[in-house]
């Protein structure tokens, strides 16, 4: 969050000032990030980047506070990962040998000890097995901050059925914490 | 008892009721696990995991997403240098739009007015001045009287070479005006007969109107267009006579070598139809003092 000097910084920003357009990169691109390796894995860093494009040529036209500003910057994420399955639907699909896929990693295997030391990266990779709905509703009010009602506007859905979406993703969470994944995932994170 | 029967301590371990599920979870609980605002000693069984996993997932950035901050402020200085960010405060496309749309429609309105008027001949009258002067540099066929003092009718197509031809080089009537042989003894409204016949002034007939009382009072005026005067000038200080290579404003041919001679009879060469009229056709007409009536006819 930038807080108070939030409407200074964005002023300068939208006047071409790198240093105000830095501060609100640092704070939203981390964000964005993990939205999009939630929802889009693969091509979060394009899409990132053509959210940011999308912003520096509108945001002379936003008005708001830093929350309808944060908003406002998703939903242009939101637009952009449908851009990218759009495009990726018209692509075709080449299948990859079995083989080829990385196996998920045994309880006692190394690399679980690596993704201790990423547990953001590991908890958005459980977050992303969730059923995308959820998984979305989740990263939109936990990652980015937004309320059940912009995240409603975001995902066009009622923000009761928000509220269910979320609610049934930190269930199954729970449930994989505690079954599944429970010990690796109690020590990733 | 019988032999079938359960023992007494089997019955006692069945459960009574079933358990309550153990990850229930309610509206409030869910709001503080998504906002962070849940301790971890606080959560129910089953989430303090999730709570933690939220933690993780909402951490502090790490230097690998942070890592594009160069490549965005390069984007954003491309940008600016293509001058395609939209300065904050600049009005909206649409209201851009609205306003475009309103001036359309104002010209259109303008012009549709406009139109109508003219063809009702509810024109202003300057504005009905203007338009004939306009239309008189096009097409001289259709002498009108004018309320400019410098601006005559032409003098009669049957005046010898200098019919059809103003003092201002206009050009010579086309073959097929009717009354084009008439002198000066008919009447000096023929110019504007002429006109009415080829153009249906029938059309405007308060136009016509007009038109009959200048040309009525127009016998003087039409003598003094057809008179030069001593110092060969239409009265307005121009000179009545072509430039030197005889082509003037008009379309008419080679001046007549004596010119200055003619007075009064411009500079155009006779019309295709204009020759035959009588001798008195190129004599002067005099001036009279009743120009001025012409003038204000209107």
């Amino acid at each position: 969050m930038i807080g108070p000097g939030f409407p200074a910084v964005l002023t300068a920003a939208a006047g071409g000032d790198e240093d105000a357009f830095g501060v609100l990169w640092h704070d939203l691109q981390p964000r964005l990030l993990r939205y999009f390796k939630v929802i889009a894995p693969g091509a979060a860093e394009d899409l990132a980047s053509e959210t940011w494009l999308a912003v520096i040529r509108a945001v002379g036209r936003f008005q708001g506070d830093e929350a309808a500003f944060r908003a406002w910057v998703f939903t242009i994420a939101r637009h952009k990962a449908r851009d990218g399955w759009r495009r990726a639907a018209r692509r075709p699909v080449q299948e990859l040998p079995a083989t080829s896929l990385a196996e998920p990693p045994a309880p006692d295997d190394p690399a679980a000890t690596v993704l201790e030391d990423a547990s953001t990266q590991a908890a958005l990779a459980l977050i992303a097995t969730l059923p995308a709905g959820q998984a979305e509703a989740v990263v939109l009010r936990v990652v980015a901050g937004l309320e059940v009602t912009q995240v409603a506007e975001i995902m066009d859905k009622r923000p009761n059925t928000v509220r269910v979406l979320t609610h049934r993703g930190l269930r199954r969470l729970a449930e994989r914490l505690g079954a599944d994944h429970g010990p690796r995932a109690r020590r990733a994170v | 008892m019988a032999a079938d029967d359960a023992w007494s301590a089997e019955i006692k371990r069945l459960p009574l009721a079933p358990d309550p599920d153990p990850l229930a979870l309610d509206d409030d609980l869910a709001e503080r696990l998504l906002d962070g605002d849940l301790p971890l000693d606080q959560a129910p069984p089953g989430y303090a995991q999730v709570a933690s996993l939220l933690a993780a997932a909402a951490g502090p950035p790490t230097p690998a997403e942070l890592a594009g901050r160069e490549a965005a402020l390069a984007e954003l200085r491309a940008m600016a240098r293509a001058g395609r960010a939209i300065p904050r405060g600049s009005g909206r496309p649409g209201r851009r739009r609205r306003v475009g749309l309103l001036v359309a429609v104002a010209v259109c309105g303008l012009s549709t007015t406009g139109i109508a008027a003219a063809t009702t001949g509810t024109l202003p009258d300057p504005i009905r001045d203007t338009a004939r002067r306009i239309l008189a540099t096009v097409d001289d066929t259709a002498p009108m009287p004018s309320t400019t003092p410098g601006r005559r009718p032409a003098p009669s197509p049957g005046d010898g070479p200098a019919v059809g031809a103003t003092s201002e080089g206009q050009r010579p009537r086309p073959a097929g005006v009717p009354e084009a042989t008439a002198g000066p003894g008919t009447s000096n409204d023929q110019p504007c007969r002429a006109s009415k016949a080829r153009k249906g002034a029938d059309k405007n007939k308060k136009l016509n109107a007009v038109t009959s009382q200048a040309a009525g009072d127009a016998d003087n005026v039409t003598s003094e267009c057809q008179n030069s005067r001593p110092d060969g000038t239409d009265g307005n200080g121009r000179d009545k006579h072509p430039p030197s290579d005889g082509h003037g404003r008009g379309q008419g041919s080679e001046p007549p070598p004596d010119a200055g001679s003619k007075s009064g009879q411009g500079q155009a060469g006779p019309p295709p139809n204009g020759g035959g009229g009588s001798p008195e056709k190129g004599r002067p007409i005099e001036t009279g003092p009743r120009r001025t009536s012409f003038s204000t006819s209107r």
